[in-house]
């Protein structure tokens, strides 16, 4: 399954911190400290922790949005500074541009780097993919939030990006929906198995997303424990292993399982 | 995945707004074609009122046939789009000749008291209130001179407006932008905003090389105002998020200012755009009746210091039909721009 290409790529997060100033007086807010962690193609990270806990922070510094304070994130050796459609991201709300229609949205990145002839047919079947066809020219105002959801996907995975981060990409669904995006997710990223990391406050989706699942602990934002989940795909809910990963993330979560049957 | 793509039944936007329309009984349906009669009617009884209905006192009534030409021309054009629309397939036209035919009798009515109240009764005294005959007599003796004043105001009001808007854009995207820009241009309109554009006539009056430019100054001033601010604060609140997408997916920085910030400024661009369309028609007025000495403006004050108040209503309705057409015009065309907003669809 793993491509030769793809499992070259090394993302390396070599003991990063970093700070905010905050608004008001001289205060500074430590976020992020000491992440060292090293992820490689194929493998899909999901990222757990409280609310606060600097989880899109440390997305949002792979995507080169914002820079490190203290440590390096390197790809392939390569610093990571600024943005690259090579690190893609998909972002929490569907951020859509609402002027173009669904095809010019998927094809957007392409217009830019004045690639768009040759890649035509891939949007065509990116299109098919995503069971959006027909809705090519829509606007996305008239779509339901499942569909612009996969828009967004559709609109960052045509690139092929080496990593592809994704910023809690189903919390706006209903719990439906939901559940069938974590397959079509999951799906896209066997095709072309990429390093996916992904934001998730949902534990269950974790497990059953993840090859591995980065817990991360709160002020300052650590890694926590990194559990790597062990068990083939489609991955079955309600099995033991399933949960037992689920206990033991609670509890490093510090949440009790008393509770649990 | 595929679920959504199938469309399973292949309605026409027509076919689905009849079905979701309530069933229209045959009796409705017999109302509706009598609503859509309505106009020809009110209009029949418009020509009858001026036929046989006697002009008050010793009223003389020149070439009385101008007004019911008139009148028939609009019974004939009305007549004309709603037979074509009883023949078409598509009900839409149909149906906007019902939802207008209210509104073209109540025009005709309107016609009909004016007539009344002046020419039949002087309720609104003579000369200042002129029936509506003498004033299609006025603006078809003076039809040349009219339409000379028509292209000049024109002319003033494309020139201002297209001057004001194309630099209130550019300055309002600089400042939307620049921190340094906005810093020394806010002050300007900060200081300038607020004063009527109109103000400054007198002084430019004075100062510009020739009355005119002054006058198109004056008109662009005022949409440059408008403009600036409207796209400004459009650019400034943007969602961050569309930027941090747009890097994403490979913006240069000219890609960031033309494929994301300009098309996610337009709604609020359109807004400044109306804003000072209706602002250029003020400053246009003002500008033609104290300035400049051609237009339809000046017209109204030269025919009013000559009392001749027929021209003067002519050159009024005038006026209001240009200004009536240019705003729906633009109206229109953001429309068709903003198809992508909610609720513009459909
Ligand atoms: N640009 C910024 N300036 C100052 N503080 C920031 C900035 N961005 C984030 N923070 C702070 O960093 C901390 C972590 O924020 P972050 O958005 O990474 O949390 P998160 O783990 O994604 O939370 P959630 O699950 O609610 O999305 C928060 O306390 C937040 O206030
Ligand atoms: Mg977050």
């Amino acid at each position: 399954m793993t491509n030769q290409e793809n499992a070259k790529i090394e993302l390396k997060l070599d003991h990063v911190y970093k700070s905010f100033a905050k608004k008001e007086g001289k205060e500074i807010l430590n976020v992020i400290e000491d992440i060292n962690e090293t992820f490689h193609g194929g493998e899909f990270v999901a990222i757990v922790g409280q609310s606060g806990c600097g989880k899109s922070t440390l997305l949002r510094m792979i995507a080169g949005f914002i820079p490190v304070t203290e440590g390096s994130i390197t790809v392939n050796g390569a610093k990571v500074i600024g943005t690259d459609p090579n690190r893609g991201m998909v972002f929490q709300k569907p951020t859509l541009f609402p002027w173009l229609t669904v095809q010019q949205n998927i094809e957007f990145t392409f217009k830019m780097r004045g690639i768009l002839k040759e890649n035509s047919e891939k949007v065509k079947d990116m299109l098919n993919l995503i069971g959006l066809y027909e809705f090519r020219n829509e606007f996305p105002s008239q779509l339901s939030g499942g569909m612009a959801q996969r828009v967004a996907l559709a609109r960052t995975i045509i690139n092929q990006p080496d990593i592809l981060l994704l910023d809690e990409p189903l919390s706006a669904l209903d719990a439906f929906t939901r559940m069938n995006m974590q397959d079509e997710v999951l799906g896209l990223w066997q095709m072309r198995p990429q390093l996916a990391i992904m934001v998730t406050h949902e534990i269950e989706e974790a497990i059953y997303m993840g090859t591995k699942v980065l817990v991360m602990d709160k002020n300052p934002g650590k890694v926590q424990k990194l559990i790597s989940i062990d068990m083939e795909y489609p991955r079955n809910r309600s099995s033991n292993k399933f949960v037992e990963y689920r206990n033991e993330i609670l509890e490093t979560l510090h949440f009790g399982v008393k509770e649990e049957a | 995945m595929k679920e959504d793509t199938t469309t399973q039944n292949k309605l026409t936007f027509e076919q689905l707004l009849e079905k979701e329309q309530k069933e229209k009984t045959k009796k409705d349906k017999v109302l509706d074609f009598l609503v859509c009669c309505l106009p020809i009617l009110m209009g029949i009884i418009a020509i009858l009122e001026y036929l046989y209905v006697p002009n008050f006192g010793n009223f003389k009534n020149l070439s009385p046939n101008t007004y019911i030409t008139f009148i028939i021309i609009l019974i004939a054009a009305y007549t004309a789009v709603f037979v074509v629309s009883l023949f078409l397939k598509k009900k839409n036209l149909y149906n906007k000749v019902i939802s207008k035919a209210p509104i073209t009798a109540a025009i005709f009515a309107a016609f009909i008291t004016y007539d009344l109240l002046t020419l039949k009764s002087n309720k609104l005294l003579y000369p200042f209130f002129p029936w509506f005959n003498d004033i299609l007599n006025a603006m078809k003796g003076d039809a040349a001179f009219l339409w000379e004043c028509t292209l000049s105001t024109l002319k003033l009001l494309f020139y201002g407006y297209f001057f004001g808007a194309a630099i209130g854009f550019v300055t309002g995207i600089i400042c939307g932008y620049s921190k340094k820009a906005k810093y020394w241009i806010d002050p300007i309109i900060k200081l300038l905003g607020p004063i009527p554009t109109a103000t400054w006539i007198p002084l430019v009056m004075v100062i510009a090389s020739t009355l005119y430019k002054g006058c198109v100054f004056i008109v662009a001033l005022g949409v440059w105002f408008a403009v600036t601010t409207a796209t400004m604060t459009g650019i400034e609140s943007i969602e961050k998020s569309y930027f941090e997408a747009g890097q994403n997916l490979g913006c240069n920085t000219r890609q960031l200012v033309f494929r994301i910030a300009i098309p996610a400024a337009v709604p609020s661009i359109f807004q400044g755009l109306t804003q000072g369309m209706s602002s250029a028609c003020v400053s246009l007025m003002v500008a033609e009746m104290i300035g400049v000495e051609s237009g339809l403006g000046w017209y109204i004050v030269w025919a009013k210091a000559w009392a001749n108040y027929g021209k003067m209503y002519a050159s009024l309705i005038i006026i209001c039909i240009i200004f009536t057409v240019v705003t729906q015009a633009l109206a229109y065309i953001k429309r068709y721009v903003l198809r992508w907003q909610e609720g513009m669809v459909r």
